[in-house]
């Protein structure tokens, strides 16, 4: 573990009945947004929910800011927000006494910032929070989060129910929040589109399992689809999926490397296309089923 | 939206990323960068978004725009100063003309690679290069201005 590390988990895991997450291992620097991506019922969550000691894991270490719970958790909670996917004991609450409860715990509350997230989402401050629309009660959430002056965001489905404007409001908001260089966001979401805009890092849980943490650019840049006028020999580096025909389409996951070897056999590429995330998501699935069921490699033919 | 008058004015630049291009996105920044400051498109001082602003604009991550800054900044074309941010940098007039020397050695290089994927002779390039010229400066001399 690196002193400056936001995040730090090893070895986690985390058992309910037949649902089992992890191993997650990761060491998360400062100054990026991850998106935690999966199907539903992946483990996005409960994987939340240790982060905030909601949830206990059963076996491994995690650590926030370097330190653990529950020993430090009221100097990790200082520092982090959190917009959990349904708040808890909020209904009866208006926007203006959940400020008052906040305020108190939060030293770094900012009132000013509240007010203006409150106002851009036309959100009654006097409104008990069952009161107002799911949309409404996500920004009111997501207020709280932000103004309560965190070095870390954890956002579970913070989008979830808000129009398409008041997502790209609270997009804005987070890139702002980022400015600085020194602040990290970790947010839970199925909205491919949201990873796309706004993440650094994606990081994938499927059926409890981690499948990595990603540069988003990078998988995009690298994942392609290549049309080439024969199928490939031998060993190919970065292959994912090659289906016969003429031409051939083939799948790889680094264009850099692949492309050379393409080339070093003479086979020309007709056409390239990229891949978007939730197909990057089902290959990256697959190889890892693969692996479990003993397919040789990550080369998987149609 | 009224968010859009509370917000501060902030600097926007130009790029466009390409997803289908084959170059990784950060030289498409550095690229497209270099061009708006060489032509003078960008003036030096020119204020440019941080590198989380870009990133936002662009929908890429902040690694590719950190990356495209860094290796603008050690190219000489951009300066970044702790509480300012990053400006158009001060260029020389004989980087300049080395820069655009060094675009146009490219373009020759690349016809004279076409010349000879398509079987020309040194002669035939030779040839070539005369008639185009003579064909450019008729017709700027056609159109009145250079």
């Amino acid at each position: 573990m690196t002193e400056t590390a936001v995040l730090t988990l090893k070895d986690v895991k985390k058992s309910y009945g037949h649902f089992e997450l992890g191993p997650v291992d990761l060491d998360l620097e400062p100054g990026y947004v991850v998106a935690v991506v999966g199907p539903n019922g992946g483990g996005k969550s409960t994987l939340m929910g240790m982060l905030m000691n909601l949830i206990q894991p059963n076996s491994g270490e995690l650590r926030l800011f370097g330190g653990t719970y529950p020993d430090d958790e009221v100097a990790i909670k200082r520092r982090v927000g959190y917009v959990p996917e349904r708040p808890v004991g909020y209904d009866g609450m208006s926007a203006n006494s959940l400020s008052e409860f906040f305020s108190r715990f939060y030293p770094k509350w900012d009132h000013r910032l509240y007010e203006d997230l409150l106002k851009r989402a036309g959100i009654d401050q006097g409104k008990r929070y069952d009161k107002l629309s799911r949309g409404a009660q996500r920004r009111l959430s997501f207020a709280l989060a932000l103004a309560s002056g965190p070095d870390l965001l954890l956002l579970d489905e913070p989008t979830s129910g808000v129009d398409p404007l008041g997502c790209r409001e609270m997009l804005e908001d987070i890139s702002r929040f980022m400015e600085g260089g020194d602040k990290t966001v970790v947010f839970a979401t199925h909205v491919m589109e949201e990873v796309r805009r706004s993440a650094d890092y994606v990081l994938f849980l499927a059926d409890g399992q981690f499948l990595g943490l990603y540069g988003k650019d990078k998988l995009l840049e690298e994942w392609r689809i290549l049309w080439v006028d024969r199928e490939p020999e031998g060993d190919v580096p970065g292959l994912v999926e090659v289906e016969g025909g003429s031409p051939a389409r083939i799948v790889c996951d680094s264009l850099q490397e692949t492309g050379q070897a393409l080339f070093a056999q003479d086979i020309r590429i007709v056409r390239s296309g990229v891949l978007d995330l939730e197909e990057v998501l089902s290959h990256l699935m697959r190889q890892k089923q693969g692996r479990e069921h003993g397919v040789s490699g990550r080369r998987s033919r149609v | 939206m009224s968010s859009e008058r509370a917000q501060p004015k902030r600097p926007r630049i130009p790029v466009h990323l390409s997803m289908g291009d084959p170059e990784p996105m950060y030289r498409q920044i550095e690229s497209q960068l270099r061009d708006f400051i060489l032509s003078g498109q960008l003036e030096p001082g020119t204020r440019l978004p941080s590198m989380r602003a870009l990133a936002h604009d662009l929908s890429c991550s902040v690694i590719t725009t950190r990356r495209a800054y860094e290796d603008l900044e050690s190219e000489g074309f951009i300066r970044t100063r702790q509480g300012i941010g990053t400006v158009v940098a001060e260029i020389s007039e004989e980087k300049m003309a080395a820069y655009r020397r060094e675009a146009v050695d490219g373009a020759m290089g690349e016809a004279v690679r076409a010349g000879r994927r398509a079987g020309l002779t040194e002669e035939d390039l030779r040839d070539i290069l005369e008639e185009t010229l003579q064909r450019e400066v008729a017709s700027v001399h056609q159109r009145g201005t250079p």
